[in-house]
């Protein structure tokens, strides 16, 4: 009951900086709508940033936000399909120097925080877990080189001396322990990893790795089960996500059955929608994709107790003769954190075949 | 038209309406700051046992503090713990707890603080702005509160009782139970004040309404103007008594909330409910309409029985009932009715038992000739008792009200002081850190010269069976203590029973049980107990019964040397007088001896002044509590004995005109009225040590399962027979302006058969 007293001020500080806290609270952008991150002193990503490796695996304390987020498309050893979340954000009060030494752990200073959310579906049924922990005090914290994320102890990790990563994740009555195996190059984003997220020129530094090969366990409810598939992962990192006026967005990351990977998103506005996304070939050539070349249309919506969400969509690309039908399949797919959102799996049919996973934020009541 | 004439009376006598007025003010008043407080309190209690209940700390094995890095490696082995910085400010600010928020989320709905309410402001705050008061030289210290107890833990650390203050047992739930037991009785006496200066109204009104009626108004008409009269007023007088009672529950509530946070670790800082003081309001305009219609509710004969000798044989029933069930009553509920059934049954019979008395004693005095005077006095005194029979049984009420409520403060008080005293024998107190030798201490201990008495206390967990029962019998689980060396420490326990010589035979293989043990059992000194420690039998003689202050489980004492090999302590103390060493030196000595840079040590002497100083600040509110009510039945009596007087002034000015001197004529009146408050004082006695020991004796023991030791305080009698007679005289006072003044001419009704 004090983190439910404490909880809301600490992230309503958190997600408005020092700006005047005339904004929706959010966390990392799940329904935020931050204050003007120049006047806050944290740089905001533009046109023509570039990506560095292997740094920006790592935390960048001079943004205000940033995640590493992984969905999987596995199946178990019987063939039923099983997806599952991880997402680790980082969410600044201050901005750092990217060389500046953090402040004493025994301060227990308050210059971020850190959430995490795992999730499995499967069957139906959805689980899912929240963790958060203040930055700086040593339980939650990210490094470049080895790849470390970690909150308490769920982590992701590079295996030394070896080319694949591990992340090891349990909640109450479920846990996943996976062998993450990169098969291609990141995958940047928009204008060269600049991924704008509005008309007016906002937007995020945004790669992604589009196909990982994964294995593991996956346990629930006691009972492990082996499971294999494909991983999508992404890292993205701003100091404004959305900005004023918009309510939140729907993002797809699809694997198509001819090899082909498609990442979509639409930034709802009151006036409309901003759309954006990347065409990745079955070769690896990434085609950006927007207003012009994009259509994305919500078709059936479901009606939940969290609010009414869009569970079934049509995404048309006409100059890539792409016309699909995504789908979540029946269950209830909330994370139920402390900023309720959609993530399901998702089916893709039509003039492509293919599986992926789809994330509505803003829909809850 | 109608309604002029109708409240035409109230302009003819504006001091009955002011009186009932200030009659409803004031109970309103005294109900909602009551209500209002005893809200805070219990939401204030409830909130800090839902912080710290049953919880435990993860501690370091090494004897070390934990620390921020400690916290971090634990939640990365995956053990939900979660920091708790307590920082000591210099006074008036007082300490404040640091929490991380985001450290909570892994303890669920178990998360300190529960689920219950809201804790708002101090004394929490996020842990960085608490770090930064401790980096600013206040004194700190970081806990890691742990989620359950069977954590699957790292060899390096143990788990660890966490408590923030010596356990009050139910003194504090007992101490709630009380002033609820209080508000319930401020609202019958307040009940009571408001129906007798309504009746008296009623009473003056009566040939208005009659006349109202013979001009063709309809009973019922005027009945509804009665009760739209009432209506209006209550709602006037309710809204500046709820003003009040919230400026009384804040003045109280100050130092009530210091006492709180001292004594119990709570602050009152959890508010109560908005609407509290509503429905406060709500419940005395209820009061207020019910007790004052409930003649047009109750039968007439009911009414007229009421008074005659079937209905006080029925009263003494009704009493009898109460007194029978109070004593066998089998649960809380059943003593609460037994208790209202003794005072419906006292307030009915008081008035006319004591008119009987009077007029009997008139009577007698007049067969002996004594002086007609006194026969006047004692059956003018009749006429009163049965005329202002309620504000007499309220002036009853709240004098037995006063005297239960000092007596069972005073006992809490004793009681507090005996438990302090027996918990806190030695001037210093120093825990025996988690993974240390404790022996390597007592060798210490044993080496140093010049040091004053000490013992070592060993707690564990030990169950009991009687000797007799071959293993047929229950066998109940016992809290373990081993003492050793018994010393001079001890010498002061309060043994309730005790063989001769109990601590030497203490010492040679007796066991000391406590009170609520005893009790449960069946045991006593002489009787043969098995005790099991760590699967090891030993059989023992009882050689004393100690007082345990209200701890409810059950405790054997023993001497450290009949502790089995096996015994695994749950905790070990020192418990030591430094004589001509410092205690600075001791615990420097310890704490090499035990490689520790972190030893609790505990200033017994401060923490008995602070805890004895904040517990007669909480019982002043109790005592503040029960002297507005005695000030607001005084009040009553006052307005009422006055009104009374002036209708009968023409009555005492006769007794000037057959030639009785004015001196003396006051002086008659100063002895009936003081006469008056002190006969009620007096019926109050009996009443009052009878709630004392319903309180102390039968609702206690039921609703915690153990009991206070019963006291009365004759002192107190003498000082409250003072303020009856101070009462008395000043009617007596009023009166004598009243006869200095024109006499009224008696209304016609009081001309023509009704008592004189």
């Amino acid at each position: 009951m004090i983190a439910r007293r404490l909880m809301p001020l600490l992230l309503l500080a958190l997600a408005t900086g020092c700006s005047e806290p005339d904004s929706q609270a959010g966390f990392a952008g799940l329904a935020e709508q931050a204050g003007e991150a120049d006047e806050s002193g944290f740089l905001q990503p533009e046109p023509g940033d570039e990506l560095v490796f292997p740094d920006d695996w790592g935390p960048h304390p001079q943004h205000r936000i940033e995640w590493w987020y992984l969905t999987a498309n596995l199946e178990t050893a019987d063939g039923e399909p099983l997806g599952l979340q991880w997402t680790q954000f980082r969410q600044a009060l201050k901005p750092r120097s990217a060389d500046a030494q953090p402040p004493d752990a025994e301060t227990w200073p308050l210059d971020a925080a850190w959430m995490a959310h795992g999730a499995v579906s499967f069957a139906g049924d959805h689980w899912f877990e929240e963790k958060l922990a203040r930055g700086d005090v040593g339980h939650a914290g990210a490094t470049a080189e080895p790849l470390q994320v970690w909150l308490d102890d769920w982590r992701l990790e590079a295996v030394q001396g070896e080319d694949h990563w591990r992340l090891q994740v349990n909640g109450d009555g479920w846990s996943y322990d996976l062998r993450l195996g990169n098969t291609g190059r990141p995958v940047a984003h928009g204008d060269e990893g600049f991924s704008a997220k509005s008309a007016s020129g906002e937007g995020s530094m945004y790669f992604s790795l589009v196909d990982l090969e994964i294995d593991g366990t996956v346990t629930l409810d006691g009972e492990s089960m082996e499971v294999s598939g494909r991983g999508w992962f992404d890292r993205e990192w701003s100091s404004q996500f959305l900005k004023a006026g918009q309510q939140g967005w729907d993002w797809f990351a699809l694997h198509l059955g001819g090899g082909q990977k498609l990442m979509a998103f639409r930034l709802r506005e009151d006036d409309g929608a901003f759309v954006s996304g990347s065409w990745i070939s079955a070769e690896g050539e990434v085609i950006s994709l927007g207003v012009d070349n994009l259509t994305i249309t919500p078709e059936t919506w479901q009606e939940t107790v969290e609010g009414r969400v869009p569970v079934r969509w049509r995404l048309q690309i006409p100059e890539r003769q792409v016309d699909v039908t995504i789908a979540a399949p029946e269950g209830n797919y909330w994370n139920t954190g402390l900023y309720p959102y959609w993530e399901s799996p998702v089916s893709v049919s039509g003039s492509h075949e293919g599986v992926g996973y789809m994330e509505l934020t803003g829909y809850s009541d | 038209m109608l309604v002029r004439a109708f409240i035409s009376h109230y302009r003819r006598h504006p001091f009955q309406l002011l009186a009932l007025a200030l009659m409803i003010t004031l109970a309103t008043m005294l109900w909602t700051g009551v209500t209002v407080l005893t809200d805070q309190a219990r939401n204030s209690l409830f909130q800090s046992e839902e912080a710290v209940a049953a919880r435990v700390q993860v501690v370091r094995t090494d004897g070390q503090p934990v620390t921020v890095d400690d916290f971090a490696w634990l939640r990365m082995a995956g053990v939900c713990v979660a920091p708790w910085l307590e920082v000591q400010r210099p006074p008036p600010e007082g300490r404040v707890i640091g929490i991380d928020p985001l450290a909570l989320g892994c303890f669920g709905e178990s998360a300190p603080g529960g689920e219950a309410g809201d804790l708002d402001g101090e004394p929490f705050m996020d842990i960085s702005e608490a770090a930064m008061l401790s980096a600013k030289g206040a004194d700190s210290q970081l806990y890691l509160l742990a989620g359950t107890d069977d954590e699957s833990l790292p060899e390096t650390y143990a788990l660890k009782d966490f408590s923030l203050s010596p356990p009050t047992g139910e003194l504090a739930d007992s101490f709630l139970l009380n002033l609820d037991a209080l508000s319930l009785l401020v609202l019958l006496i307040t009940g009571l004040l408001v129906r007798s200066v309504h009746r008296l109204g009623l009473a003056q009104r009566r040939d208005s309404l009659a006349l109202l009626h013979r001009f063709g108004v309809p009973r019922r008409r005027v009945r509804q103007l009665l009760v739209l009269e009432l209506m209006a007023l209550t709602a006037l007088c309710v809204l500046p008594g709820l003003w009040l009672g919230a400026q009384l529950a804040g003045v109280l509530g100050g130092g009530f909330g210091q006492a709180l946070d001292n004594l119990f670790d709570v602050a009152l800082y959890a508010g109560s409910d908005e609407s509290l003081p509503w429905r406060a309001a709500g419940v005395m305009v209820l009061l207020v309409l019910a007790v004052c219609l409930l003649d047009w509710v109750l039968p007439r004969r009911w009414q007229n029985a009421a008074s005659s000798g079937r209905g006080l044989r029925v009263a003494g029933l009704v009493l009898l009932a109460g007194l029978t069930g109070v004593v066998l009553a089998p649960g809380l509920g059943w003593v609460f009715a037994g208790t209202a059934l003794v005072f419906a049954g006292a307030g009915w019979l008081t008035p006319a038992l004591l008119a009987m008395m009077a007029q009997r004693l008139s009577g007698s005095a007049s067969d002996t000739g004594v002086s007609p005077l006194l026969g006047w006095r004692r059956r003018e005194l009749a006429v009163m008792f049965r005329q202002l029979a309620l504000p007499v049984v309220a002036l009853q009420f709240a004098v037995a009200t006063v005297l239960a409520v000092q007596a069972l403060v005073t006992t809490f008080e004793n009681t507090f002081d005996d438990w302090l005293a027996q918990r806190l024998e030695a001037e210093f107190y120093v825990e025996v850190p988690v993974g240390a030798d404790a022996e390597l201490g007592a060798a210490q201990l044993r080496e140093l010269e010049g040091i004053g008495p000490w013992h070592r206390v060993t707690r564990g967990e030990a169950s009991i069976s009687p000797a007799d029962n071959d293993g047929k019998g229950a066998v109940t689980p016992v809290d373990l203590f081993a003492l050793g060396p018994v010393g001079e420490l001890v010498a002061d326990w309060t043994l309730l029973e005790s063989s001769a010589r109990p601590w030497q035979q203490l010492a040679q293989g007796g066991v000391m049980i406590n009170e609520q043990l005893a009790r449960r059992q069946n045991l006593e000194v002489g009787d043969t107990l098995d005790v099991t420690i760590a699967d090891t039998d030993i059989r023992v003689p009882v050689v004393a019964v100690y007082a345990d202050y209200g701890r409810p489980a059950g405790e054997v004492l023993i001497h450290r040397a009949q502790l089995p090999e096996a015994f695994s302590a749950g905790f070990e103390s020192f418990s030591v007088n430094p004589g001509e060493r410092t205690m600075a030196e001791i615990s420097d000595r310890l704490a090499d001896v035990w490689d520790t840079s972190n030893l609790t040590v505990r200033d017994n002497a401060s923490i008995r002044a602070l805890a004895s100083r904040v517990f007669g600040q909480t019982f002043l509110l109790t005592r503040a509590i029960s002297l507005l009510t005695l000030v607001l039945a005084a009040v009553a009596l006052l307005i009422m004995g006055w009104v009374f007087f002036t209708t009968r002034a023409w009555y005492f000015q006769l007794l000037a005109v057959w030639g009785l001197p004015a001196t003396m004529l006051r002086r008659q009146l100063q002895r009936l009225a003081v006469t008056l408050t002190l006969s009620v004082t007096a019926a109050a006695l009996p009443l009052g040590i009878w709630l004392t020991w319903v309180l102390v004796s039968r609702i206690n023991p039921l609703a915690f399962g153990w009991s206070l030791p019963m006291a009365v305080y004759p002192m107190f009698w003498l000082e409250l027979g003072l303020v009856a007679a101070g009462i008395g005289l000043v009617i007596a006072r009023l009166m004598r302006r009243q006869l200095e003044g024109p006499t009224p001419l008696p209304p016609a009704s009081r001309m023509t058969g009704a008592e004189r």
